[in-house]
């Protein structure tokens, strides 16, 4: 995020129109997936954090941990993608349920082999 | 043995003279650049029995009426190893040598050793002091890894003091000739963009990479067959074996066959007038049995315990 | 790992004939069976587009259709079991080759005792006195296949033999491969060109090399699994479905855990999601489809032990890995630009997502220096650069089947096929959908990889019958179409007709050049492309282009199906020949022919097998050069130094310096490992040759990559450079263990005559070697197999050639047998 940090107001104003346009325009169901989103980006990062700074010490209890919630991730940002009314046309196959279906069936294979990998 | 015999004959004066007969060797190899010429008198010196040195020498025939290409291609890989051994501090380096003997310069050695091809590698190792070996038979380098410095220089530091400090130069030629590329291509990437979006340059591309490894051309530059064989043959009988010229007959008669379907798929139902529609189905069709009639024919020259043929 | 496929195909080609003739029954009945479903899927796969009479309705048509489809499909499935069972029918129910006995041992294994005991199976036998901890060192997929069907054979109290299902456990899982490819290749066009794929795939030489009833190998499943991924990727990629995301990734597992080809995969969906990014396709459903798959997929291939933490580790890997973090950036950019589509934020977003893409590049290179990622592996690198392995890894450039491919197997494996592959390559460029996308990419880099290596034709062969049969499919669709066009119109409206076409193809380019092209779109453009490519095909000629297209007349429609049909028969005609012929035989029972005709069974190698079994205590320990590790462990379940699991290059270095040594140096050496027999192929009195002479160059070359200043291959061959085993052989050669071994007492056989080397057609010396530290204990009917016991130190201390000279010397005594022996002629 160099460009970011390294940028003039100009650009600051962009995220806050950005923020903006997002609060507005964005369904309460979806801010709550991203509320999930943003918690799982969290884990992530203390995870890793403290992989890099402490120890990885039981690697694959690491590994584990830090693919659930990497791969549960992905799977709660595909669900947002798909269930966002403004990507209608991409899904035309996947209706809303069948949207949250597959997000659990993806979430339970993922934490069968997590839960496969601490052991 | 001959030579042996001579040897152990004029070892004892050689003994006394080991000293004098290492400076000069010294002094031989720092005048050559690290590789010492030799001749047959200098060669009865730097393999005397009594030595507390290894030497490498390279057999070779650069005279051009020789005709010998490998030899061509292998002196700079030498001189440059050679060379790379000039850098090593001096106690170190004294104890190893590194020398070149051309055929036309003293093809009695030849006869001697009974040596009838070059380029060889011979590495004799010392046979007196700390690193003095039991066996006073020269090792012979294999020249299966190719005529490269790299290989050379990783063999021949199994039997210097120290590892031969060789690195392989920075071709520079060729990161300019990368890094030019690059450039214009960035350059011209507007103009030329058009011509990358459009599908067919990548088809094209694609067809023909794949026509040519169909055609064995990975075999030919793996293996080096040559382009044709030694009496003109352009086929080689065997299935495990195949010629250069194969590659691009084979590819050929692939593409011409692809080409046909892809024209009666794609280019003639859009045709419109009846008579020439039908003209085209039966030339096509013509063609495509004919092709493939070549193509089996090849194919049952190759293996010769095929059963089926077409209309050839 | 099949080391003398090749080798062996030359051998066997010469007693071809005598083997046509003697299964020509079972020929004919195979051929029958294979012949109706190649001719089913264009006879009703236009079912569909057919103008029927209208007193039937669409869902009769529909159904009628959909039965055939699967009356088909069993035909198909049938034809492609049946042509595996060759090897059964001429041999009998036996394991193939030499990596599948290994298989077959630890199925065994784990059929007796469960699957935990495999799991932490300790093999002290093997590598000899290493061991080798199995569970952690094989790829267990296959094995637990089978496991599994044989449990499941037993509750329901069918008592099937553990080897039976091993046998014929590639043969029917190719029938599951068709219908993957059926499925895939339906993907790509419709359920007709998926039927002629599976046809296809059932049948053609390419795969049936490696799924022959006996071949019991990771790749009889692997293919399956390779074509299944790929379908629920496209799939998953079509819909943007996280469930056909997450099952790829569990077939995706249990191909990791079946063949270390799974890297395949692992690099094939990457590269197909980046050009897709590249060609401007990003869309949510790839976001969907490619992270479920490699969260998912990477995670559970990380369960395999075998493959342990690579994924995370490795290069090979890390190009997914890559790709993953590229589409997070990207999918969060095109989420951000939804809600604000300021010009001055796209420019700080474009910046953002390349200054991303060159830092996660510079971090992966700067890990690399640091070793936290490991470089590519000999295997993977040895693809690239071709001239890599002959240089620092023989032991990968000694396998046959690690040989490049010469053109003449490409056409043995794939025939008819390898020119209609092109053809379809250009009609996936013609619609260019995402999915066409990936046959494309697969096609180049599958075509690379089969030049290079032999065995990688496997991985083209599903590729080629798609693209085949998506050509061949197009091409019947548009004959067999029984509705004509209209007759021409005149001239001016088709001069119209051409500007508009025109006004449409460039509209068509800009848009294309604008790099946002969804699939459908795509179509609409190729198709304007196509018409004009015809515009231009005609505009020489002047003629109306029209935008129908059709066929006149039934005469040109019959001469292209005519065509067609025939190369389809001379297709079944060819597979079945070069399955019977070439990719039938166990290769540890050979065949030959008698001088009637009849077929001669040669049976040295099970014959010496059982021998070692029978007559040599439980716990004695057989030298041999790695190829026979797997069968003696198998067959004689005899300890083994080295085996074809060659993950120790110094042990089998050992044993090449053994083997290329005179005696006196290799008999320590044969002492320190406690070995009791030294085993050698002989190939010299039948002519077969895949035998150890012919490969001792390699032994050589192995065991100077250890010991350069030993062991140097110059030294085996004539000053004239020339690979020799007659008198003028060099000295290392003719005092080398092997030579000895393989010639003692060879000229004996023939008497006062010459002792002919049928390999090498080389005169053998009348006076043959003489040993002294080991003694000949067997030599099987034909000579192949050649079994000698080490002796033990004398008992007076004396050095064993001494010993041997002086009790020579008092008495002339032999106490070999004689009598097993004979000259066959």
């Amino acid at each position: 995020m160099a460009p970011k940090s390294a940028s003039s107001i100009k650009s600051t104003s962009a995220v806050q129109t950005l923020f903006d346009a997002y609060t507005s325009q964005t369904s309460s169901r979806l801010k709550f997936i991203d509320a999930f989103l943003v918690f799982l980006i969290l884990s992530g990062v203390l995870q890793f954090s403290y992989c890099v700074l402490v120890t990885n010490f039981p690697f694959n209890a690491f590994l584990g941990g830090f693919s659930s919630t990497v791969g549960q991730f992905v799977l709660t940002a595909s669900l947002r993608s798909q269930v966002n009314p403004e990507n209608k046309g991409v899904y035309k196959e996947v209706s809303r349920e069948r949207a949250f279906a597959d997000f659990v069936f993806g979430s339970i294979v993922l934490h069968f082999f997590v839960y496969n990998f601490l052991g | 043995m001959k030579l042996f015999a001579f040897v152990s004959f004029l070892a004892i004066p050689l003994a006394f003279a080991a000293k004098d007969g290492k400076d000069k060797l010294i002094s031989l190899a720092a005048s050559g650049n690290g590789v010492i010429r030799l001749d047959a008198s200098t060669f009865d010196l730097l393999t005397a029995p009594n030595r507390d040195w290894s030497v490498a020498i390279q057999f070779t025939a650069l005279d051009p009426r020789r005709r010998c290409t490998p030899c061509k291609e292998f002196d700079p890989s030498w001189n440059a190893v050679a060379k790379a051994w000039t850098t090593v501090s001096a106690e170190q380096r004294d104890n190893h040598f590194f020398a070149t003997l051309d055929f036309d310069e003293a093809p009695t050695v030849f006869q001697k050793l009974n040596l009838a091809s070059a380029p060889l590698v011979w590495v004799y190792p010392p046979t007196e002091g700390p690193r003095a070996s039991t066996r006073n038979l020269p090792s012979k380098y294999d020249f299966s890894t190719g005529y490269e410095a790299g290989p050379l220089s990783i063999h021949l530091s199994n039997h210097t003091p120290v590892p031969i400090p060789y690195k392989a130069p920075i071709d520079w030629a060729r990161w300019l000739t990368v890094v030019a590329g690059l450039l214009s291509f960035a350059l011209t990437l507007r103009f030329i963009a058009p011509v990358l979006q459009s599908r067919w340059l990548w088809g094209a591309v694609t067809i023909i990479t794949s026509l040519t490894m169909n055609g064995g051309f990975m075999f030919t530059r793996i293996r080096g067959s040559p382009y044709t064989g030694h009496d003109g043959a352009w086929i080689s009988p065997g299935t495990q074996t195949q010629f250069g010229q194969e590659v691009q007959v084979v590819a050929a008669v692939y593409g011409t066959l692809a080409f046909s379907f892809v024209m009666l798929t794609m280019i003639v139902p859009y045709q419109s007038s009846p008579a020439r529609q039908r003209v085209q189905v039966y030339l096509w069709s013509g063609v495509i049995m004919l092709v493939y009639s070549v193509l089996v024919t090849l194919f049952r020259v190759k293996n010769r315990g095929y059963p089926f043929k077409l209309l050839l | 790992m099949a080391i003398h496929t090749q080798v062996w195909r030359a051998v066997y080609g010469k007693s071809a004939d005598a083997i046509e003739k003697s299964v020509e029954n079972v020929d004919e009945s195979i051929r029958a069976i294979i012949c109706i479903p190649r001719l089913f899927p264009f006879t009703f796969g236009h079912v569909d587009g057919l103008p029927l009479s209208n007193n039937v309705s669409p869902t009769t048509v529909a159904n009628t259709a959909s039965l055939l489809r699967i009356v088909a499909f069993g035909l198909i499935s049938a034809a492609a079991i049946a042509s595996r069972l060759f090897a059964v029918i001429n041999f009998e129910s036996i394991i193939h080759e030499f990596d599948p006995w290994f298989n077959y041992r630890a199925t065994r294994v784990l059929a007796a005792k469960g699957f935990y005991e495999f799991w932490n199976w300790f093999d002290p036998t093997a590598w000899y006195p290493l061991g080798r901890v199995v569970g952690g060192t094989v790829y267990p997929g296959l094995m637990a296949t089978s496991g599994v069907i044989y449990n499941f054979l037993h509750y329901f109290n069918l008592p099937v033999d553990i080897r039976n299902i091993c046998v014929l456990l590639a043969p029917g899982f190719s029938a599951l491969t068709a219908w993957a490819t059926y499925m895939f290749t339906t993907e790509m066009k419709d359920s007709s060109a998926g039927l002629l794929a599976a046809a296809f795939i059932g049948i053609v030489p390419g795969y049936i090399s490696r799924s022959v009833a006996g071949s019991y190998d990771n790749e009889a499943i692997a293919i399956f699994l390779l074509m299944i991924t790929f379908y629920l990727w496209i799939a998953a990629l079509k819909q943007g479905s996280a469930l056909y995301g997450t099952l790829a990734a569990v077939f995706y597992f249990y191909m990791v855990a079946a063949w270390g080809g799974y890297a395949f995969i692992t690099n094939m969906i990457p590269v197909h999601a980046l050009v897709l990014l590249l060609m401007g396709r990003f869309s949510g459903r790839l976001y969907v489809a490619y992270c479920s798959w490699y969260a998912i997929g990477t995670l559970s291939s990380m369960q395999v032990p075998f493959v342990g933490f690579q994924p995370v580790r490795t290069s090979e890997h890390m190009g997914a890995l890559g790709v993953f973090g590229l589409l997070q950036i990207v999918a969060f950019a095109s989420l951000v630009r939804s809600h604000l589509s300021s010009k001055q934020f796209q420019d700080l977003l474009t910046v953002s997502v390349i200054s991303m893409g060159l830092l996660g590049a510079g971090a992966f290179i700067v890990m690399t220096y640091k070793g936290w990622i490991a470089p590519w592996t000999g295997r993977f690198y040895s693809l690239w650069d071709t001239g890599y392995a002959k240089k620092y890894i023989p032991i990968i450039a000694s396998v046959s089947e690690h040989q490049p491919t010469a053109w003449p197997s490409f056409f043995m494996d794939l025939q008819f096929l390898i020119f209609l592959f092109p053809a379809g390559v250009v009609l996936c460029f013609r619609d260019l959908r995402d999915e066409h996308v990936f046959v494309i990419i697969y096609a180049v880099v599958a075509s690379y990889f089969a030049g290079v290596m032999v065995r990688l034709m496997l991985t083209l062969t599903p590729v080629v019958c798609v693209s085949a049969a998506v050509a061949l499919s197009t091409l019947l669709d548009i004959y067999v179409d029984v509705a004509e066009p209209a007759v021409p119109e005149n001239e001016n409206s088709s001069a119209n007709g051409t500007g508009a076409a025109t006004a449409d193809a460039k509209k068509a380019k800009k848009n294309a050049a604008v790099g946002s092209q969804a699939g459908p779109n795509a179509a609409a453009a190729a198709s304007s492309t196509l018409s004009d490519i015809v515009n231009a095909a005609k505009s020489s000629s002047k003629s109306s282009p029209s935008k129908q297209k059709g066929i006149w007349g039934a005469d040109a429609r019959l001469v292209i199906i005519l065509n067609a049909i025939g190369m389809l028969v001379y297709f079944v005609f060819h597979c079945t020949w070069v399955t019977a012929n070439a990719y039938s035989s166990p290769s540890v029972v050979l065949a030959s022919s008698n001088p009637d005709g009849s077929q001669h069974l040669i049976d040295d190698y099970r014959e010496a097998y059982y021998w070692l079994r029978m007559n040599t205590p439980q716990d004695a320990v057989v030298m041999s050069w790695w190829d026979y590790g797997y069968q003696i462990a198998g067959m004689a379940d005899r300890g083994t130094l080295v085996d074809n699991n060659t993950w120790n290059n110094t042990h089998i270095a050992t044993v090449g310096k053994a083997m290329s040594s005179p005696e006196e140096i290799a008999y320590p050496i044969l002492r320190q490992h406690d070995v009791d027999y030294v085993l050698v192929i002989f190939g010299g009195l039948l002519g077969y040759s895949g035998d150890d002479i012919n490969k001792f160059l390699w032994m050589v070359r192995i065991a100077q990559g250890v010991w350069p200043d030993e062991i140097q291959e110059p030294n085996y061959f004539t000053p004239t450079g020339e690979y020799r085993v007659d008198e003028r052989a060099s000295d290392a050669m003719k005092n080398s263990l092997m030579y000895k071994m393989s010639y003692y007492r060879f000229a004996e056989l023939y008497g006062n005559g010459n002792a002919i080397d049928r390999v090498r057609n080389q005169n053998i010396p009348k006076i043959g070697p003489t040993l002294d530290y080991v003694e000949e204990a067997f030599t099987s009917e034909n000579w192949i197999v050649r079994i000698f016991k080490v002796r033990k130190e004398d008992p007076l201390g004396r050095d064993l050639k001494s010993a041997n000279a002086f009790a020579q010397g008092k008495k002339r005594k032999r106490s070999k047998p004689v009598s097993r022996r004979r000259a066959v002629v």
